[in-house]
């Protein structure tokens, strides 16, 4: 079963084959946390996704239509992201967390290295969008057309935007160094 | 080249999926470029840097919680699948009684159509037997007639058989004990009308045979089924034969020892 692709795994998945799906969470886990520990910052937050990200893969997974399994688990987990941050959003109306929130952020950051911090600063600058472009196409190594994939789109389109976001990324970077 | 266009393939540049002639290009205007320059360096200290972000992995906590979760989810699909194992243990008890009445209605249809069959047979038998009498009946008639006196003494024997002789078969005895040439047939007649000696026609006739009997030997056989069958009706004729001076001593012998029983 190991031998098996992301595809044919998922396939036995949707068809009641419910372990493979250990198979996959343990090629993909570690993925989507990333991408959403970037998106986040924070890491408690991106392992409660990640976890729910399994979840609705499993409990929907004979909606799974034999595409490529990485586009259709980053696509649940924008979604499941997106719920969050609307979520996430309307929590921070609240100043009480506001002022929590911005306290783990530092702590956050200290931990890390100088570059990796400014990185990350000038990540959260970005617009949500262009973030996770950034994320996936440069964090993760995913290319345009699965990216076209994921978000719905074409790779010409996915191309550009990406550039565009680089540079965004660049000039956010320059202002905080 | 202008600054535009160079920004906007040097991302490329870097990744390196430029085509030979833009490489060249894009070159030939960062030599001369210093502000291209500046941004190529940034770029590419912002691209090391993601590619030096090492991956974080999550707490091992959530393999765990993900195999928790995964365990119910299959339980509640194996409990679905009980749901329905239990929809075709219904469905098989369901098969079973289509069985069990398929199974009845053969056997039913079977002994139906065996009995009816038995029913058939036995009405045939029952026809066959009654033709089987008949023929009996007319092969008796006709070898009664017959002029081998063989044949008429086993048309006799033949008579003798039936439970219930017709008429034709008692008139043909009883004409063969009165008239037959020979005494063998005869007797065997008067032996054979025994028998039926409760039919009052038969009495009569054996009443009236001793009455005109003139042979020794018939009119002893007369005499002894006369007394078995207690006909008081041949009482006049033993006293006649006691009387008659011709009648054999052997004969009235037997008259004696049998008229007793019949007064």
């Amino acid at each position: 079963m190991k031998n098996l692709t992301d595809e044919e795994l998922m396939i036995l998945v949707s068809n009641g084959d419910l372990d493979m799906m250990s198979v996959l969470f343990d090629r993909y886990h570690v993925k989507i946390f990333n991408f959403l520990l970037k998106m986040t910052r924070e890491r408690d937050v991106s392992q409660d996704i990640t976890q729910e990200v399994f979840y609705k893969a499993l409990k929907y997974r004979t909606s799974y239509k034999k595409g490529k399994f990485s586009s259709w688990i980053y696509t649940i987990a924008r979604n499941i992201f997106s719920d969050h941050y609307q979520s996430q959003k309307n929590k921070e109306q609240r100043l009480d967390e506001i002022g929590y929130k911005i306290e783990r952020e530092e702590i956050y950051q200290l931990e890390k290295d100088e570059i990796k911090e400014q990185l990350n600063k000038a990540l959260a600058q970005l617009n949500q969008s262009d973030r996770e472009l950034v994320i996936m196409n440069r964090y993760q190594g995913i290319k345009y057309q699965e990216l076209a994939e994921i978000t719905g789109s074409t790779a010409g389109a996915v191309k550009t935007k990406v550039h565009r976001a680089i540079h965004k990324l660049k000039d956010h970077y320059q202002q905080i160094v | 080249m202008s600054c535009k266009k160079t920004q906007e393939l040097i991302i490329d540049y870097l990744d390196g999926n430029l085509d030979q002639k833009e490489q060249q290009i894009v070159s030939a205007h960062l030599t001369t470029c210093i502000s291209c320059q500046k941004s190529l360096q940034e770029l590419q200290l912002i691209f090391d840097g993601i590619d030096q972000d090492p991956e974080e992995l999550p707490d091992a906590s959530m393999k765990v919680n993900f195999e928790e979760m995964l365990q119910k989810e299959k339980e509640t699909l194996s409990d679905s699948k009980i749901v329905s194992l239990q929809k075709n243990t219904k469905n098989s008890w369901r098969t079973i009684l289509q069985i069990a009445a398929t199974i009845a209605l053969i056997l039913s249809a079977y002994y139906l159509g065996k009995q009816q069959n038995n029913q058939s047979i036995s009405q045939e038998i029952a026809v066959l037997e009654k033709e089987k009498v008949q023929l009996k009946q007319e092969v008796t008639i006709s070898l009664i007639e017959n002029k081998s006196a063989s044949k008429r003494l086993q048309a006799v024997n033949y008579a003798e058989e039936f439970e219930k002789p017709g008429n034709e078969i008692l008139k043909a005895l009883i004409n063969k004990m009165f008239y037959d040439d020979q005494i063998n047939v005869r007797l065997a007649a008067a032996e054979a009308l025994t028998k039926f000696s409760d039919l009052e026609m038969v009495r009569k006739a054996l009443v009236h045979a001793l009455e005109i009997e003139q042979d020794p030997g018939m009119q002893i056989e007369l005499i002894q089924i006369l007394v078995s069958i207690e006909e008081k009706r041949a009482v006049p004729s033993m006293e006649k034969l006691l009387q008659n001076e011709e009648t054999p001593n052997y004969v009235k012998d037997q008259v004696t020892i049998g008229l007793p029983s019949l007064i």
